[in-house]
This record gives C-alpha cells, structure tokens and sequence, in this order.
C-alpha cells in the first residue's frame, strides 16, 4: 500500500475528472472538487442528479468508470504497480481504505439479525479484530454519542426510522473514520424523525469530522455546512461557501433549483 | 363391514418393517447430505454467473424438476451404469439419483435465499471495510440460513417420501418390506396402513425438527421460556403452518 503523504495541503478527499456510467447512462460526467480535512459539504440536486453515485464512487461501492479519488493523497481502489501506473487494487487494500470512511444510507442498512449494539460491534470484530468484550465497550460508548444506549438489545425491526439511522452513524462513528459520507441520511424518515437525526449530524460538525453529505434538507445545510455543492445533470454546477452560495448564486440553474426548494 | 382387522400380524412382524425403517433413513438421509452438498455448487455456480459452468447446471435443474423422480431412479440404477461403464452398488445409484433429485430442487431454494438478502446489507458491510467472505459468512448466510429453514424442510421431507420409490427396485427399505409381509400374510390394508403411519411420523419428526430449528435461528428478542412451553408453542405453531 502506498503511504499517504498528509500535510494542511493534502484534500481529505481530492475527486479528479470522475466519471462514472451504467451502460449507456452518463451519470457522472467529469467531477472535480477537494474535501478538506474539517470540511462540512453539504451537496444538493434534484433526484437524478448524481448525488448518490458521486459519494458511492468516492469508498467504491460503484468503481468510477474514469477518473481518480484521493483520499488522503491515497488512490481510492487502486494502487501504484512496479511502473508507476495505477492498476486495481486488491480486496484487502480496497477494505482498508474503506475502512477510513465512514458511509451512512438513505435507508440505513442495519443488519436485521443483530442488535443495535450488535450491528455496532460487528465490523470492530469482524474488520478491526478487537475482542468481543473491547467491541462491546466500543459500540456501547458509540450507541451513547447517538444517545441509544437504553436501545442496545433491540432489533432493528423494532426501532424508528430515526432510532435506526442513529444506530447506523453510531455503527459508522465506532470505526473512527477520517472522513463521513452521508447519503440523503434523513430522506426516508418521517418528518418528526428527521430532527433527530439532523441533532446527530450537527453535533458531529461541531466536533470537527470532515464530512459530505447529500441532502435535500436545506436548513440543515445553511445552518452546518461551510460549503454547499450544487450538482446538475452529472456535473458541478456551483460551488460556493455556504453563504454566498444561499445569498447569491451565481448559476441561473441553481437559482431555480433553489427557489423551487424554498417554495416546498 | 364385515372385515376383521388382523393388526396383530402387523406387530408380530414389526421387525421386518423397522429393519425397512432403518433402510429409509439411511437412503434420504445419504440423499440429504450429498443433495445439500450438490445444492450448494449448484448455485453457487450459478450465483457466480460463470456462464461456461452455468448452462450444464440450468440444464442439470431443469432435467430433473422435469422428469419423474421414479424415471429418474429407473435411468440411473439401469442406464447410468452402460452409458458411463462404471458398475455401482444399488445402494449409492439409489442414493445419487435421489440426491440428484434433491439437490436439484436444493440449489433452486439456496439460489432464491442468497438472491433475496438486501443489497442494502452488503453495501453496509462493505462500506465498513468487510471482505467478500466476511460479507457471506456473517451478512448474507445467518439470513439466507433462516429464511430458507421451510423450503429446505419440504425437499427433505419429499427426500424421505421419494426413497419409497426404490422399493421398485429391490432395496430393502420401508415400502419393500411391507410389501415381503403382505406378500405372506395377505393383509395388505393392515401392513399399508402402518407403513403410512410410520412414514408420517418420520416426516412429521423431520418437521418438528426445522421448526424447533427455526425458532433456535430466529433473531427476534425471545424471553426465557421454559421447555414445557416451548413445546406447547412448538405443537401450536404446527397448526398455524408458519412458524410463530
């Protein structure tokens, strides 16, 4: 594995020309932007826009079809062969990389056979190789940051929607990652869920986490972000500090969008 | 009716049928374990999509879900042997065709359990740094497991009724010594009657089994129930059909 060099000028992920199709369908149509470490990106778009597969190709749960993710300096999924080139990187360096990035689902994905305290655990074992007893200690610790503790016997079944996203940033959170992608964390919640959920994700901002995270929750992002990303049609159609983007942005597309939302 | 049973015959000669019961066993539950091990290549062959290895096992399916179990048995016990040149034992060609029969149905229920997990899951594990094999083993198969428990009890249960079929051909199972009994005592209404009986029990035990099996995978929060109630709860859950 190459080693990343980390200084104030490496992006804690650095996204160049990324492309990514199905098929024929170009979702990602040349992406470039830097995260950088304490970041808070808030991305917008309407549905369709790419959101979602930007951030699925940043840990390569989609591999990109061109282009490069850095993360760290590091080459996301790929690694420096004998020549310099890049090429694929194997299982065990594509894990280790992930492990680095915390990614939290539109819809969760908690395991429904464990418990919430089991859900969090699991990858400390499975992934981190701790003792059943250290992880345990671990996810019970993570559970309380998302204040669940009194939660931790149950099954995902039997939790809300907003009781279950908690639970997944807290599985996200007892990995230590360098850096959180949420993915329209709050879209599949019930209304009176979501603020929940947005306390959760305000009080990680406040410590520091460099974090992207796809929402169509507007308020949220006005509030926390630092930066806003507006992308369109598979392209990045703004890119602007939080205030300006809201005050005065410069796109007549983003304008639209904007007003439509606001109108919601 | 005028009819005098005569089910004292039937008991006088028990050994007979218990020395079939034995027999019984033995085939479906040889036919079991080499079933669930054909199974599981199967679809795993078919789940990895290689395509030069696939079609042989569609083929292989197809074949034999669409062909009587008893021409199956025949074609292998007769024709296998010629065609391939190799001589085999009663017992194993019995027991590999209804294997191959099983093992059949057996990838088609293992394929459809893998292939219904979330995708979301995976995407979960993988996205915390999980490997292919962790992701099977502690994400995909304690589900799968569970939720194939039913489909996999009626094949292992049809895998007991089916080894009846090989009493056409001689093997000294349950079927074949009822019919030795009957063949001396002419009492065919008393001997067929405890034959069935004692299929159903077989089945029946096969069932209680996957329940009680059932109930240990579940995930739900159980409370701590003592055996006499979880017995009641066993019984109960027979007569709903789906497990409670």
């Amino acid at each position: 594995m190459t080693t990343a060099i980390q200084s104030e000028r490496t992006p804690a992920i650095g996204i160049v020309d990324l492309h990514k199709s199905f098929g024929k369908l170009e979702v990602l149509k040349g992406i470039t932007c830097d995260i950088w470490p304490g970041d808070v990106v808030c991305m917008i778009g309407s549905s369709g826009s790419g959101k979602s597969t930007l951030l699925r190709c940043i840990n390569y749960l989609e591999p990109p079809t061109a282009g490069q993710v850095y993360v760290h300096g590091t080459p996301m999924g790929r690694v420096k062969a004998g020549d310099g080139t890049l090429r694929d990187a194997d299982q065990g360096t594509l894990a280790k990389q992930r492990m680095r990035i915390g990614f939290v689902f539109q819809h969760f994905n908690l395991w429904p056979h464990k418990t919430a305290l089991g859900n969090v655990a699991e990858a400390l074992v499975v992934v981190k190789g701790m003792r059943r007893d250290e992880a345990t200690e671990r996810g019970t610790e993570a559970l309380r940051r998302v204040d669940l503790l009194d939660k931790q016997d149950d099954y995902p079944s039997t939790l809300s929607g907003g009781q279950q996203q908690r639970v997944a940033i807290a599985r996200m959170l007892a990995m230590e990652p360098d850096v959180l992608l949420f993915d329209e964390p709050t879209s599949a919640l019930d209304p009176e869920l979501v603020g929940e959920v947005i306390d959760v994700m305000q009080g990680l901002a406040a410590e520091g986490n460099t974090m992207v995270v796809a929402t169509h929750e507007l308020g949220f992002a006005r509030e926390t972000a630092n930066r806003m990303v507006f992308l369109d049609d598979g392209v990045i159609a703004e890119e602007a500090p939080t205030e300006t983007f809201f005050e005065s942005p410069r796109q007549e597309r983003t304008q639209s969008f904007l007003k439509r939302m606001l109108k919601l | 009716m005028s009819y005098e049973f005569r089910f004292d015959i039937v008991w006088a000669n028990i050994d007979v049928l218990l020395l079939g019961v034995e027999m019984t066993i033995l085939l479906s539950f040889m036919a079991m374990v080499l079933g669930t091990i054909i199974g599981i290549v199967t679809a795993v062959i078919r789940l990895r999509g290689i395509r030069l290895l696939s079609y042989p096992m569609i083929a292989y399916v197809e074949v034999f879900r669409g062909t009587p179990a008893l021409v199956q048995i025949v074609w292998i016990y007769y024709c296998l042997p010629i065609i391939i040149g190799i001589e085999m034992s009663a017992f194993f060609s019995l027991v590999l065709a209804m294997a191959l029969n099983s093992g059949a149905y057996l990838s088609e229920v293992f394929r459809a359990g893998i292939q219904g997990i979330d995708k979301g899951h995976i995407d979960a594990a993988y996205a915390l740094g999980f490997r292919s094999g962790q992701v099977t083993r502690r994400i995909i198969l304690p589900q799968a497991a569970y939720r194939m428990i039913p489909a996999v009890g009626n094949v292992f249960i049809t895998s007991i009724k089916l080894s009846s079929l090989c009493s056409v051909l001689g093997m000294a199972e349950l079927m074949y010594q009822g019919q030795l009994v009957i063949a001396n005592y002419f009492r065919p209404i008393e001997v067929f009657t405890v034959v069935a009986g004692i299929y159903l029990v077989m089945t029946y035990s096969t069932s209680l089994f996957l329940i009680f099996l059932e109930r240990r995978l579940a995930w739900k929060k159980r409370e701590k129930v003592p055996l006499r109630e979880q017995f009641k709860l066993i019984w109960a859950s027979l007569f709903r059909l789906s497990p409670g």
